[in-house]
């Protein structure tokens, strides 16, 4: 029943546009009315040090559940024990959930992490009521990603559905002037490092299904596409074949099979099409055919159809189309430039940017309504969006005066978070894949 | 000054005698080698002052030589200088308005002085970079800079300008030529460069 009325709060959550202005977090306060109460007594430990529990799991999970969405994690005047009988007070503090955690490490560097859930609320008295009881294991260093793993199970437990502790987002960063790599980091911000080491150019990344990465790079000169035909092989270049250059190419997206590509190429009128790459026959069919730009090719989740970018109508305007080109029709009504659509993991929204007063701002089309709602608002530009897999969030790139940073926002644009402090930031992907 | 060093090694040689002194030159000296470095000919042999003869007929001509290449080394280097003036002072950026890539009449002078100079040096080829400014998304930008720089790449066809000899790229806004973000620094950074190839 909690499931079933969470799941309609959420889903009715209001796509108003924002109220807070960006680059500035809003904290929700933990007794908000539509979330879940859950405390997590610091765990019980055995072989190991206080201090690598608190950094690497204790407040790795507390972000996480924090960051979830449905979850309010009570942090304060939390009672001693956590037996029945201290149920009661538990209850009193706002908990519903309480999450009790035993850390042991073994002679062999072996770690093992044993969860109970208990509803302190259904469970008080007598008829005590696990929600959850869980072991996972792994070697040192496993710590973070078991934090990550338990939130997401907690997530589904709630929901139905798997969150999103344990996913990356790759992104590019700027690493000198006209160079810039691709990178990784976790969603919490931690572990980012740089995937291509190019000092060149590199930038439009896209991943598929199972973690391969394709994204364009100048380090030939020209802009080609590189990336990789197996999941953790070598990054080789994918397209075009060598000694066969007919225009530039641009921006690679993978489609939801992992099996083609719907790039850009250049014409030699300095026309951009979108064309389709089978990458294991090298096959090439071009899908747009017209005297102007069409570009940022996104798919729909069932690989079906794609969104893209076109100036055919005047300025830049979002169109979609089948994967065989056909059926081509406009999006986007309202603005003189929109842009970078993103179609989202249920394939029931797309994503895209509206430039308003110089400046750009995060919109989401829903597509069953046939309506566009504004996400963020402020004085800062707002680019590049990509849905978390949960559909929950979104992140994007955004600054102002050049500094571009990440964020992700959830629909309402209420929450908006700094996904990692680092400038020079653009073309944020968010996967489960990595 | 890496002449005045080469010379000191080279006197000495000369000092002792040792004919094959020039057979590998220092490169290029500013001028002939001094003959006072040469060895004083002994007068009561023949045979000695025909060696001596000989030798400095053959510093004469090594130095002539030597003045002659220091010559065409210079004329090279001024006509090398001259093709790196004139293609800095023909190979200026032409800028474009937000999101157009027409070319403006006041650019159409720079081209045609870009047309003229690849006229006077039939062997220079030059690539043709399109820019964005920042604002405006990362992949659109990529497409307007194709855009542009085709057409410079066009424009200068039309002036005659054989195609082979025009590359092109798109930068977006991914390269900005100026940090700035006010209308000038943007105007600036939409843009054709023109770069020898």
């Amino acid at each position: 029943m909690k499931k079933l009325v969470l799941g309609l709060l959420f889903a009715l959550a209001p796509l108003l546009s924002a109220q807070a202005p960006p680059n500035q977090e809003v904290v929700l306060s933990a007794s908000a009315g539509s979330k879940l109460g859950i405390a997590l007594p610091y765990p019980r430990i055995s072989g190991l040090p206080e201090a690598t529990v608190t950094t690497e799991f204790h407040q790795v999970l507390i972000k996480d559940l924090e960051e979830a969405g449905p979850f309010a994690v009570i942090q304060k005047d939390l009672p001693g024990g956590t037996d029945a009988a201290s149920y009661k007070a538990w209850a009193d503090t706002g908990t519903e959930w309480l999450l009790t955690t035993t850390i042991n490490r073994g002679a062999g560097a072996e770690l093992e992490v044993m969860i109970q859930v208990v509803d302190v609320m259904a469970g008080q008295g007598k008829n005590v009521k696990a929600v959850m009881s869980k072991r996972y294991t792994g070697k040192d260093g496993a710590l973070r990603r078991i934090a990550h793993k338990i939130s997401d199970d907690l997530m589904a437990r709630l929901t139905g559905d798997s969150g999103v502790a344990s996913t990356r987002v790759v992104f590019v960063k700027e690493a000198g002037r006209g160079i810039k790599e691709i990178y990784q980091v976790d969603r919490d911000g931690a572990n980012a490092f740089p995937l291509t080491n190019f000092k060149s150019l590199t930038i439009s990344p896209s991943i598929a299904p199972d973690g391969r990465l394709a994204y364009v790079t100048y380090k030939g000169g020209a802009p080609e596409i590189w990336g990789q035909r197996v999941p953790g092989g070598p990054q080789v270049k994918l397209y075009p074949p060598s000694g066969k250059v007919e225009g530039h190419c641009f921006c690679p997206s993978w489609s939801p099979d992992g099996k083609r590509l719907a790039l850009v190429q250049s014409d030699r009128r300095g026309n951009t099409d979108i064309v389709m790459l089978d990458v294991a026959t090298g096959r090439v069919r071009r899908l747009t055919d017209s005297n102007c730009i069409n570009t940022d090719p996104s798919w729909n989740p069932a690989g079906t159809q794609l969104a893209f970018t076109s100036d055919r109508e005047g300025g830049p305007q979002v169109f979609l189309m089948g994967d065989d080109g056909s059926n081509v029709r406009r999006l986007t009504q309202e603005g003189t430039y929109n842009g970078s659509p993103a179609w989202s993991p249920s394939g029931s929204m797309i994503a895209y940017v509206s430039r308003f007063e110089g400046k750009f701002d995060l919109f989401v089309y829903k597509l069953g309504e046939g309506k566009s709602y504004q996400i963020t608002t402020g004085v800062a530009s707002s680019e590049s969006p990509s849905w978390s897999p949960d559909e929950r969030r979104i992140v994007f790139s955004s600054g102002s005066r050049g500094g571009m940073q990440l964020y992700t926002t959830d629909l309402s644009g209420n929450t908006l978070r700094k996904l990692i402090n680092l400038d020079g930031c653009q073309s944020p992907k968010w996967t489960r894949s990595r | 000054m890496r002449f005045a060093r080469n010379l000191i090694p080279l006197a000495v040689v000369l000092t002792l005698g040792v004919g094959v002194a020039c057979k590998k030159p220092a490169p290029a000296p500013a001028e002939p080698t001094a003959p006072a470095a040469a060895p004083a000919p002994d007068t009561s042999d023949a045979d000695a002052q025909k060696r001596a003869d000989e030798e400095a007929a053959r510093r004469k001509a090594e130095a002539d030589a030597e003045a002659a290449r220091a010559a065409a080394a210079a004329a090279e280097m001024a006509k090398q200088e001259k093709f790196k003036n004139d293609a800095a002072a023909a190979l200026k950026d032409i800028n474009f308005e937000f999101d157009k890539s027409d070319i403006r009449e006041v650019d159409k002078p720079k081209l045609q002085a870009i047309a003229d100079f690849l006229k006077a040096y039939p062997e220079a080829k030059i690539q043709i970079a399109g820019n964005c400014d920042e604002r405006g998304t990362v992949e659109y930008n990529l497409a307007l800079g194709e855009r542009r720089a085709h057409a410079g790449q066009n424009y200068l066809t039309g002036l005659g300008v054989d195609e082979g000899r025009l590359s092109s790229i798109s930068f977006g806004k991914e390269k900005p030529e100026v940090q700035g973000h006010d209308d000038q620094s943007w105007l600036i950074n939409r843009n054709c460069q023109f770069t020898l190839q």
